[in-house]
């Protein structure tokens, strides 16, 4: 296996509970590959098996069937792999009674690196160096996540395993992170898998995407790929209702308020204009747009109908 | 492995209120009781005729006397909540998940074992010789002697001594760490680590009771020599043969179906079953702790 694929996931399952009756298939025979420079999106709804594949491939959580691998290495028979990982897991949390500083060194001499320079210069890039000294049970939902993110940069991990890592943060926190997101790959070159609910800030940094709903995979690609074909045309037109009767004949419409979207694509605006000009209708705009991956997402994942 | 001990001594340590409550409160306890009994001496001529008249205290035997407390119901009890603390918080807080992916889980589960020792010990040595030394102090107040003199032979005799009592405390203190940290890794509580725990540790305690009624009702007497493999038993027979050089003869019953059965064993045999049960306990610990899932 190559050591550019950075996260390789081979048919992972995992069930919760014992009990046939009351067995729960978290994650279903997924199958995954991230290369090693990729900042890669991990998207799902609540309960889609997002956490509980990341604690897998941080061995966490151990697989009921399949295997995970970084780097190559499998995570539960290599175990040293994972110091090439950092991670945020599911919201920050620390040991609310250690300062900051505190918490870092602990975490850092558990993995065997200690280094308190580095410790001062993250504290510095996350902006906690004036609040280093206190106690994290002072500290913001924010102010944790960003001590989260030093904690994951701590052994200067080639992977980053980011889950929700915006939870708590203001706009401008939001900001910070996608910019730190995109530098950690482009200037440090380093991968990013990464899980969130924030689909605008995923479709802005991500590279390739997969979106997983009831522990399956329903869709995998590239952004820019999954949303190519995704176009449709805004029209406003009067009368609304006869334009929409004359192009239903031709292409799917729904009339939302005072506009209408035809799913068509950019190249069939002069066959729609002709239409309706044909049928005397008075047309004030006509665009493409691009669908957003939110709405990509809620249509794949409305789509997906679970399995018996 | 040093860097992961100093870690765990860190995250201990820092636990101020955890560190004092049930950890620095026993030498916490020698200064205070040393201060009251100092008060109570220097204020009252009764109290210090009362403490003269018996002029046979022993340093020897103060400080050595101290091991006794992690035996005693109180002292297990709050060392039973510090390694819950130690073991289930991490569960509680929640930060295994950070911890985790950072090394592997046996060493985990064998520093914390082991920086709870630490902590253990460094407090008892405190409080031993803490309580040593004010002892002494009252000793002075009251005008009594305080022996014996210290000569090499003296104190050969009390090192040896001295560790003894201090191996067979760590050695029971490190069997009930053992119950609370699987209770405490099993109910993932704090609470329920103290709780379970101490539950276990009554219950191997007087588990000869179940074991005479099991022999009685299914009229197999032979079934009570299982108590010789519990640590409770095993910790008394030690101490037995530390203290007055024979093994401790326990009989069930002088009459009946337990008329012929006798507890005798020797000192190997002992730390042999001690030994399996601290390595027993620890390897299953790190064992479960493998397969746990960190949800």
């Amino acid at each position: 296996m190559s050591e550019t694929v950075a996260i390789r996931i081979e048919n992972l399952s995992k069930n919760f509970g014992r009990r046939k009756s009351k067995r729960i298939q978290a994650v279903k025979n997924l199958n995954l590959e991230v290369h090693a420079g990729q900042v890669y999106g991990f998207l799902g709804p609540n309960g889609a098996g997002k956490s509980t594949t990341i604690r897998m491939l941080l061995d966490l959580i151990l697989p009921t069937e399949g295997n995970a691998y970084i780097f190559g290495q499998h995570v539960r028979r290599e175990h040293q792999i994972l110091r090439r990982v950092g991670a945020l897991v599911e919201g920050a949390t620390f040991y609310n009674f250690l300062n900051g500083r505190r918490n870092l060194e602990v975490l850092a001499r558990t993995a065997n690196h200690y280094d308190p320079a580095r410790i001062e210069m993250l504290l510095g890039q996350v902006g906690l160096s004036h609040r280093a000294n206190q106690r994290v049970k002072g500290y913001s939902t924010g102010m944790k996540q960003r001590l989260g993110l030093a904690a994951a940069l701590l052994s200067d991990p080639e992977l980053l395993i980011l889950d929700e890592p915006t939870n708590g943060l203001d706009p401008a926190g939001m900001h910070e992170m996608r910019e730190f997101i995109r530098d950690q790959a482009a200037l440090h070159g380093k991968t990013v898998f990464l899980s969130s609910h924030l689909l605008g800030e995923i479709e802005q940094v991500c590279d390739r995407v997969a979106i997983i709903h009831l522990g399956e995979i329903v869709r995998e690609g590239a952004v820019e790929d999954l949303l190519a074909d995704k176009t449709y045309l805004r029209v406003e037109a009067t009368p609304l209702d006869k334009a929409a009767d004359v192009l239903r004949e031709f292409w799917t419409v729904t009339v939302n308020g005072q506009s209408m979207t035809v799913v068509a694509a950019r190249s069939d605006i002069p066959h729609v204009v002709r239409r309706l000009v044909d049928q005397q209708i008075d047309i004030f705009h006509v665009a493409a747009e691009r669908q957003t991956l939110e709405e990509y997402f809620l249509s794949v994942v409305q789509e997906a109908v679970p399995h018996a | 492995m040093r860097d992961l001990f100093r870690a765990e001594w860190l995250k201990i340590a820092g636990n101020r209120w955890v560190a004092s409550c049930l950890i620095w409160i026993f030498p916490m306890m020698a200064v205070g009781l040393t201060i009251v009994m100092g008060l109570i001496l220097a204020l009252s001529s009764d109290a210090r005729t009362g403490f003269s008249q018996d002029d046979t205290y022993r340093w020897t035997d103060n400080a050595i006397g101290v091991w006794s407390i992690p035996n005693n119901p109180i002292g297990r009890l709050i060392l039973l909540g510090f390694t819950a603390v130690v073991f289930a918080g991490e569960y509680q807080w929640p930060t295994w998940k950070n911890v985790v992916p950072r090394n592997r889980r046996v060493a985990l589960i064998l520093i914390k074992f082991l920086a709870l020792g630490g902590f253990v010990v460094l407090a008892f040595v405190l409080m031993s010789i803490l309580w040593t030394l004010g002892w002494g102090l009252l000793t002075q107040i009251a005008g009594t002697s305080y022996g014996p003199h210290i000569t090499g032979k003296v104190l050969s005799e009390f090192a040896e001594d001295y560790v003894l009592a201090a191996g067979l405390a760590f050695t029971s203190t490190i069997i009930s760490a053992g119950y609370a940290a699987l209770a405490g890794m099993l109910t993932r509580s704090i609470l329920g680590g103290v709780l379970v725990g101490f539950g276990l540790t009554l219950a191997e305690g007087f588990s000869i009771l179940a074991l005479l009624l099991i022999g009685w009702f299914t009229d197999f007497p032979e079934i009570v020599h299982a108590y010789r493999f519990l640590p409770f038993y095993n910790l008394i027979n030690v101490s037995s043969w530390l203290t007055e050089n024979k093994p401790l003869a326990m009989q069930p019953s002088e009459e009946g179906i337990f008329a012929d059965i006798i507890f005798s064993d020797s000192l190997a045999f002992s730390v042999a079953v001690l030994a399996a049960w601290v390595v027993g306990l620890i390897t299953l610990t790190a064992v479960l702790f493998r397969r746990q899932d960190i949800t």
